[in-house]
This record gives structure tokens, sequence and C-alpha cells, in this order.
């Protein structure tokens, strides 16, 4: 399945061959590999880890620079639990769901019709997709605010599954068009040859050549939904039953100007553990994505 | 064609996570905010979410004595930003989601004259003589009422009886003080307060103000006295002496209150300005939070300059109640907030938990109402509260207060020329009064091109 | 159905969703933007006077320069740690699971509190950066150029991961008979990189550093939590006559000023994509 991986232009493995010379000792190449994922491993888990022992310390972890001192504790999250913050987080992984289906699903369709059908002004059209990802998002709630009250949608799931689909269109939309576009236009005709309709082509050749790109916008998607405060602050936070995760954090109890900062940690922490999954999850299908796809096309 | 069933798998997965979750967490109804039976429900009271648990608190107690007439309770971010986002879409869109209003103190005016609060100037009889004068002034506009008292919060001096005997009366005395500890404890922080560019910052500067006979406004709040002698200067260079010569600490310049809080709390410094909301943490009421000074700090009123007009002096900070314009409740809001303000109950709730009350005679009292550990910040707050000052809720305060926070934190951080600096605040003082507040707009749009 | 109905068809919801949701605040912004305001009450119509005011404003230019700035060093860094990333995460070895999951562990933390997070990070008390790069005692998020790159410092590492999967992406499309034929062509790695991989990604490339771009353009929370706002970005001007200081006439006249410049810049991205991924540059109708 993964055998397209495993060719990529990846640099350790396929380090060119030089005569002679220190880069050609296996122990070094070793070394300078682990080194180089040290680093990466340092970069990405260091403020990461910081978050995580903080919320097992709290203020204490904010004495101190080195971060494994202790003591620990679970406290921050028996707190977090007892404040409901579960059902926030059921509400966050729902939004995020629902808007990662739909957004993919519409943009499949456009990002389609503007790689692979004759339409006219194919320029204008993805100019115009950019124009409702190039907003201040604070200048955008005030009439946001406006619609949904009009509508009488506020608090509501759709007042963040909405703006949220229409938000990240764009960039599903743009990922989706140079994925079509690369796939090669001799296994859509054979399928027209086969009999497929025009639709069908895309749903059974396309889309599944295309998985690559589907699934990095799904994730991208998925995790702007989860993180995403602005709008679920200002269009759905006056109901607790739709309040989602990043409204539901800052809002966690607090005496006077204290900064919760334990809970606030813990709270991030449990957010970020269906995030990993689904990103993991979703990214295998990046990687083995083609290789399926064309087997099946 | 074969589905995807690692995808299958994931979502489902997910879905799972989902109701798991939910099940794991109760339902928000079901836990112990402050939820009202739908039916029963009169008003929604929207306030801030610090002292979250004050506010159920005293929601409760509104609707256990009010079962016909519940509240709701909106508890919105602590944020002052997402609080004013919060209350202006509800109101610029007519939304009318509140009825009550929890106003920050410094917003009384630009709400009055926006509109979006009703006058209760006619209830000016049930808070005048029982909430203290300060709070009374910081509900005004133009003279008159537009929201009752709730809370208020008094700063003043936390200091460390290990190292210091008694506590300064002046800040020369202050500043001498932290340098000769600081001799002997060459680590040890001298003074640590709120000086990041936000609003509590403008608070610690006014204290510096007031505390050497300056004024922002005169009396009638008619004309901007800033520069009237060389207070606003005095007040600004000390800061700037203080945080280069050490005696602020290093990171004052980037600290909020709880940022103080927890360096006092390690032990890291001598003098603190904060909140009365420490007092217990730096006593270990929190074992997750634990504190290294539990028995070696008290507290004393702030400061003032040597040869000033004021022995001390406090900015109030708090919350008032005010009735929103597009209620359509106004009797039942009008009664709570009228409630909040001078019932026993919700004062007293205020005195044994966290903020402050506004009730003058909890104070007179307050032996008999808040609980032991917290007696010593009554002891201290009954010698600040007759000196403690409102910041001026003008309609354009907070253009005023920006223009500090923007202004002043370079000139005391980064040795930025405080003239300039001060001559912009006066003019944005200046135009914080101006009754039309379209030419404050204006010429602020000015401010902003000078800059 | 034909092919153009089938693609008027496949954009009608796309459009519609979208054009309901961004168009209505443009205009709406565009439209109140020629007015004067008494607080939220609109006055007077004053044309263009308010864009003149900005356009003449230093405090707008000196926004647009500090946004400007942050745009390029941050996203130019994110795009080469993005594509290492990418590389890595391409490549086979064992425990690139694990690698996987670290690398997107950034991306994951919500930004609100990635704020935060890197506030304390960089705070000189206790000073966990300083301490554990042995910095000594800096000062970093108290003005200037060292709040400036605590700022891309912490958007770069939220966000590279955002430009890893984009390029990861990219990569596995590129078939593998392409680089087998380059590899017995003797081609070295470099060559590989720059002769295969790149000139193929190129496409992905250019999404990723436009929507990193407009994200950049638009860069308001990291600057709000970690200087309070000091870091005074356009969206941040934007934010302070929306909320804190309300004047919905400079407010809305720097949305619109902020969606032109934007604008501009993604037409100029979308130019360069355009060939490899519509085909033909305009058909006409």
């Amino acid at each position: 399945m993964a055998a397209t991986a495993d060719t990529g232009p990846a640099p350790p493995q396929a380090a060119p061959q030089k005569a002679g010379g220190l880069r050609n000792d296996p122990r070094v190449q070793m070394g300078g590999q682990l080194l180089g994922l040290a680093v990466v491993f340092a970069w990405c888990i260091f403020p990461f880890l910081w978050m995580v022992l903080v919320s097992f310390q709290g203020t204490v972890a904010l004495r101190d620079a080195n971060i494994f001192g202790g003591p620990f504790t679970t406290g921050n999250y028996t707190r977090v639990f007892e404040e409901g913050f579960m059902w926030n987080l059921g509400n966050s992984i729902f939004v995020a769901l629902s808007t990662t289906v739909i957004s993919i699903l519409v943009a499949s369709l456009a990002a389609y019709a503007i790689a692979r059908l004759p339409i006219a002004y194919k320029f204008t059209i993805l100019a115009g997709t950019l124009v409702a990802t190039v907003f201040p998002p604070v200048s955008l709630v005030p009439p946001l605010f406006v619609a949904f009250n009009a509508l009488g949608q506020l608090n509501t799931y759709q007042a963040m599954i909405i703006p949220y689909v229409a938000l990240t269109l764009p960039l599903s939309i743009f990922i989706l068009t140079t994925f079509f576009a690369t796939i090669p236009k001799e296994m859509e005709e054979a399928a027209k040859v086969d009999g497929a309709t025009p639709f069908q082509t895309f749903v059974r050749v396309v889309v599944p050549l295309a998985a690559p790109g589907v699934f990095a916008a799904a994730i991208l998607v998925f995790v702007y939904a989860v993180n995403e405060y602005l709008i679920a602050f200002s269009l759905a936070s006056g109901d607790p039953n739709v309040m989602t995760v990043t409204v539901a954090i800052a809002t966690l109890d607090r005496v006077g100007f204290e900064e919760p900062i334990g809970t606030i940690t813990a709270a991030s922490t449990i957010v970020s553990i269906p995030l990993i999954i689904f990103a993991l999850a979703a990214q295998r299908w990046i990687v083995s994505g083609l290789t399926a796809g064309g087997v099946k096309g | 064609m074969s589905k995807n069933p690692f995808l299958l798998r994931a979502v489902g997965l997910l879905a799972v996570l989902a109701l798991v979750a939910a099940a794991c967490g109760p339902a928000p109804d079901e836990d112990d905010e402050a939820a009202p039976d739908p039916e029963d429900t009169a008003f929604t009271w929207a306030v801030t979410g610090a002292d979250g648990p004050t506010m159920e608190a005293v929601a409760d107690l509104w609707n256990e004595e009010n079962p016909e007439q519940q509240v709701e309770l909106e508890l919105l971010p602590p944020e002052a930003d997402d609080q004013r986002q919060a209350m202006f879409n509800d109101q610029v869109t007519e939304a009318g989601q509140y009825d009550v209003l929890g106003l920050d103190v410094i917003w009384t005016g630009e709400f009055a004259e926006a509109g979006f609060i009703e006058n209760l100037e006619d209830m000016r009889d049930s808070v005048e003589g029982t909430s203290i004068p300060g709070a009374i002034e910081s509900a005004q506009h133009e003279g008159e009422l537009y929201a009752l008292p709730y809370s208020t919060n008094f700063g003043f001096l936390y200091y460390r009886t290990d190292l210091v005997d008694e506590p300064p009366e002046t800040w020369e005395e202050l500043y001498d003080t932290v340098l000769e500890v600081q001799e002997e404890n060459p680590d040890i922080d001298g003074y640590v307060g709120q000086g990041d560019s936000y609003e509590g910052f403008v608070v610690n500067y006014l204290e510096f103000l007031w505390s050497d006979g300056g004024e922002v406004f005169d009396e009638a709040a008619t004309e901007s006295l800033l520069l009237e002698g060389d207070h606003a200067e005095k007040a600004i260079t000390f800061m700037r002496d203080a945080f280069e010569e050490g005696v602020f600490a290093a990171d004052f310049n980037t600290m909020v209150e709880d940022d103080a809080r927890l360096a006092f709390q390690a032990g890291d410094a001598i003098f603190m300005r904060n909140w009365p909301y420490a007092y217990p943490l730096l006593a270990g009421e929190d074992e997750d939070d634990p504190t290294e000074v539990a028995d070696d700090f008290d507290i004393a009123p702030m400061p003032a300059f040597e040869g000033a007009p004021v022995d001390t002096i406090s900015t109030l900070g708090g919350l008032n109640n005010a009735v929103s314009t597009l209620s359509e409740n106004q009797d039942v809001a009008r009664e709570f907030v009228e409630w909040a303000a001078t019932d026993d109950g919700p004062q007293e709730i205020l005195a044994e938990m966290q903020p402050p009350p506004t009730k003058a005679s909890i104070y007179e009292n307050y032996e008999d109402i808040v609980p032991e550990d917290q007696a010593p910040v009554y002891e201290v707050l009954n010698l600040v509260r007759e000196d403690a000052r409102a910041r001026p809720p003008v309609p354009g305060y907070n253009s005023f207060s920006l223009a500090v926070q923007e202004e002043l934190h370079g000139v005391y951080a980064d040795g930025d020329d405080p003239g300039p600096a001060l001559e912009a605040v006066n003019e944005a003082a200046e135009n914080a009064l101006v009754e039309d507040p379209e030419d404050v707009i204006e010429e602020e749009a000015d401010v902003d091109e000078d800059e | 159905m034909s092919e153009r109905a089938l693609g008027r068809a496949f954009l009608t919801p796309a459009f519609v969703v979208m054009g309901l949701l961004a168009l209505f605040p443009i205009v709406y912004a565009a439209y109140e933007s020629l007015f004067d305001f008494d607080f939220f009450t609109r006055t007077d119509f004053v044309g263009l006077a308010n864009y003149v005011d900005q356009l003449t404003s230093p405090r707008f230019w000196s926004a647009v320069f500090v946004t400007i700035a942050f745009t390029v060093v941050s996203v130019t860094l994110e795009f080469i740690v993005g594509m290492i990333f990418a590389l890595i995460m391409n490549a086979a070895f064992k425990g690139r699971n694990v690698t996987r999951a670290v690398i997107l562990l950034p991306w994951v933390v919500p930004t609100v509190i990635a704020g935060q997070m890197w506030r304390y990070l960089f705070e000189q008390r206790p000073g966990y950066i300083n301490e554990w790069l042995g910095l000594g005692a800096i000062d970093w998020l108290g003005s200037g150029a060292s709040m400036f790159w605590a700022v891309v410092i912490a958007d770069w590492w939220k966000t590279a991961p955002f430009v890893g999967l984009l390029l990861l992406a990219g990569l596995q499309t590129i078939p593998n008979e392409v680089y087998e034929a380059a590899r017995v062509d003797g081609a070295t790695w470099t060559q590989r990189f720059r002769n295969v991989t790149l000139p193929l990604l190129t496409p992905s490339i250019v999404v990723a550093l436009l929507f990193r771009s407009v994200d950049a353009l638009r860069i308001f929370d990291l600057a709000d939590i970690m200087t309070n706002a000091r870091l005074e970005t356009l969206s941040v001007l934007a934010q302070r006559s929306i909320v804190r200081a309300p004047q919905p006439d400079i407010a809305n006249t720097l949305a619109v000023l902020t969606f032109v410049m934007i604008m501009g810049i993604g037409l100029i991205f979308i130019a360069m994509m355009g060939r490899d991924v519509v085909g033909e540059p305009e058909e006409g109708s």
C-alpha cells in the first residue's frame, strides 16, 4: 500500500552515493538523520509537552523553568470534567465533522468543475473563491451576527457550521482543484469509453485518485473547525447545549483575576486527542490513497 | 466500489468519541449552573465569567426568592474585549438577548451615551447612602445614574513581613526600601503590579497620578487637568526610573494581575500592587496552587508621593448592573438590579466569596459576615475605602484608556519621550469629554494620524 | 447532462454558501465605510473621506508595514520548515508514524491557547525559553524587534505543519516512475529535488503559500494575546476600532482596505497557479 511513500524524494534514504568521504559512512548518515529527527521532535514537542506538563502541575509549573519538577496531580482534569467539558467536546466534534463532510463534498464538486469541466471564466471563478477568505475575521462577525439573528439562528449548531463551511471552502476548493488537475486525463477517458457518465467518472475515478488532496483538506478543515473561537463565541455561546470547547475553555471557572492555567492546559490537552486521532487517520489516507485509487481506477 | 474501511473506522471512532464525551460529562442543564426552568425564565443577566461561581450563587439566590421570575445567567468570557463584543452585537443588531448587563465600572458613560442602557436616576434614593460613594460615582453619566452598583474592587499593597518591618507610606520610601532589601538579597524583585499595555496598567498609572495630587478631569468632568502641574509627568517618570533601576521587576512591563500574584506567591517579590483576590491564594487557600509566603506577607493601603495632599489612593474596579434599553422585561430587570445593589443576600454572597460588595454596611459589620480568613482584607479595605476613586466613566473613557496604554507604556518601559506622549494622552482625555461624540471620533482620527 | 451544465451545477452549491456568507459582510462594510458614525449610529454620507483619512495616516501605514513584514518572514520560515516536514513524513523509516503524529502536534493546539502558551514560554518569569536556550534575561515580549520575532516564532511553530501536510499530499501525487527515470539517469538527490519534485509540486506549493499568506496578513490572535496588541497589525488596528473603542467608520474602512490588499496579493498567486491548474488561460465566454 505504502509503496509510493518509500520511494519519494526522501533525503535520508535517497542520499546520493558520492565516492568516499565521511558522508558515505552509514553510521555518520544514521547519526545525521537521528540528529535531524531529534531537532524536529524537540521543536514540535517541547511547547506541547510544556502544555501537558502544566496541566498535571498547575501553577507550580510556572515557578521554575524546569517543567519536569512536579509535584504532579490530576486535579485539573477532574475540575475540567466536573465543569461539563466533555459535553462541549462532543459539540466540537459534531460541528467539526459536519463542517468537514459538507465542505469537502461541496468543494469537490466545485473543484472538479474548475479543474476539468469546460466552463468559462475559470480565473475569475478561482479569484471569486478567494473572496470568502480574505476578510479580517473580526470584521466578519458583526454582519454575520446581524444575519443569523435576523434568521433566528443564533446559538445553534448551524450558526457555526454554515460560516465554517463558507470560510473553509476556498481552501478546500483550491487544494482539490490542484489535485484534480494532476490526474491524468486518460483515466477519465477510459472510464468514459466504458460507458460511465461524467458524474460516475467523477465519483469512481477522480475522487479516489485525488485522495491525498481530499484527506489533506479534510484534516485542515476539521482542525480549523475545532479550534475556531471568534465565531463560536459570537454566534453560539448563549446556549450551553451547543457551546464548543474553545468557548468553554475561555469561560472555565476562575476567581477574580486568576488565570486558571492548569485547567486551561488540561482542557486543551483533552481537545488535542480527537484532533490527533482524526489527523493520523486521515493522514494515512494521504499517503496510501494514491496507490489504492490507482489500483481501483 | 469498495468503501474505505479505514476512513469509515476513523469517522466511526470519532462519532463514538463524541458520544462518549457527551455521556461522560453531565449535560449542561443538569450541572450546577443556574439553569432555571425555561418556562419561568423572565430575563437574562449577562456578566463576566470571572468569579463565575459567585455570579451563579447570586443568580441561584434570586431564583430561590423569585420562582415565578427566574433569571438566566449568561456568563461571558473574562476578557473585556469579548464581553464588549457580545454586548455590542446584541445592541447594534437589536437582538435584545440580554436584559441586565453587568458592566465594568468604566463603561457606564460609553453605554449610556450610545443609548444602550436605561436611565436609572429614579432609583437613586435606594443606593444613595447604601452603596459606597465611589461605586455610585462610577455608575453615573452626566450626573445621572445609568446603572446601580453591584461589586467593587480595591487595590492595595501586599508586602513581605519577613523582609520589611513596616509597610512604606510613600512611594519614595518604597523605592528606597526595595534598594535596601536588594542589597542583602540581590536576587529578589522589588515591586510587581500591572504593567502590561492594558486596562490594568491604566489603573496602576492613575494610582501614581492621583497619589501625587494629579487629576485627569475637573470635578464636573468638563476639561482635562492632566497637564496641570507636573503630576502626570512625575508619575510616569517615577515608573520609568523604578523600572530602569530594578525597583520594579524586570518583567513588570508584561505583567497582568495573575503574573504579579504568581511572582509574589513564589516568594520572588517584596511588594505587590494587587486586588483582594490574591489574598486567600497567597495564604494557601488552594492546595494545588502552593504558596511560599503564607506566613510572611501582609497588606496595607497603597503609598502616596511625599508631600501629596492624600495619604493613600486606590483605583476602584468592579461591576455595575444596568438595564438594557432593548429589554422587554424592564420591570423585573430593574427589580433585579436594585436587589443586587441593596439587598443583603447578594451583597453578602459577594462578601463571602469574591469580588467585594458595594453595600457600605457590610464593611461596617464585616466581622459578622466575611469568613475569618478574609477579615484582614476588610480591615484594610476599610482604611482604603474612603480614599478609593472611580476611574471617570466619561463617554470616551475607552479611547482615553487606550491612549494611556499606547502612549505611556512605551515611556516607562522603552524610554520614549514623555512630553509628546502626555500631550497625546491629554488630547485623548479632552476628546473623551466632548459632548458631541461625532467630534470625538473625528478628532480621534486626527490623533491617530498625528502619531 | 452536458459537461458545461454539469460544471455549472457543480459550482452552484459552493458559490451559494460563500456568496451568502462572504459577500454580505464585504458589501455591508464597503457601504458603511462611506458614512460617518456617531458611535454606532450612521450619520452623514462622506464619500471616500474615511479612506483619505486612513491612507494619509502614518499609523495605518505602520500597521501595513508590520503586517507585510510579518507575513513575508513567517510564511518564508513556515514554507522551509513545512517542506522539511513533508519530506520527512513522506520518507520511509522506522517510527514514521510517531514522527507524523509529533509533527502534527503544533497544528492541533487552538490558536488562542497557542498564544497563551507562547506568552508564558517567552515571559521572563520563569523564563522557559531564556533558560532552556541559555539566553539570559531577554525581554522578548516587551517591545520592538524581539516582540515581532516572538510572534513570528509562535506562528511559525503553529502553522508549519499546515504547509507540511499540503506539501505531503502534493508529494504523493508525483508518480514513482518519474523518480525512477531520474534515478536511472544518474541524477543526485539534489538534482531530483530541484528538477523533478519542485516543478511537479508547484501547484501544492502555490496553494500552501497563498493560504498561509492570506492567513498571515490577517494575523490577530497571537499579536493580541502575546503582546497585548503592542504589535499593531492591520487586524489588531481593525479590532481596536470595532471592540475596544468603537468607531465603525474606521473599522469598516480598514476592513475594506485589508480586503483589497489581500485580494491583490491573492490574485498574483492565482495568476501564478492559473496555467497549471486551469489548463488554458482565460477561455472567454
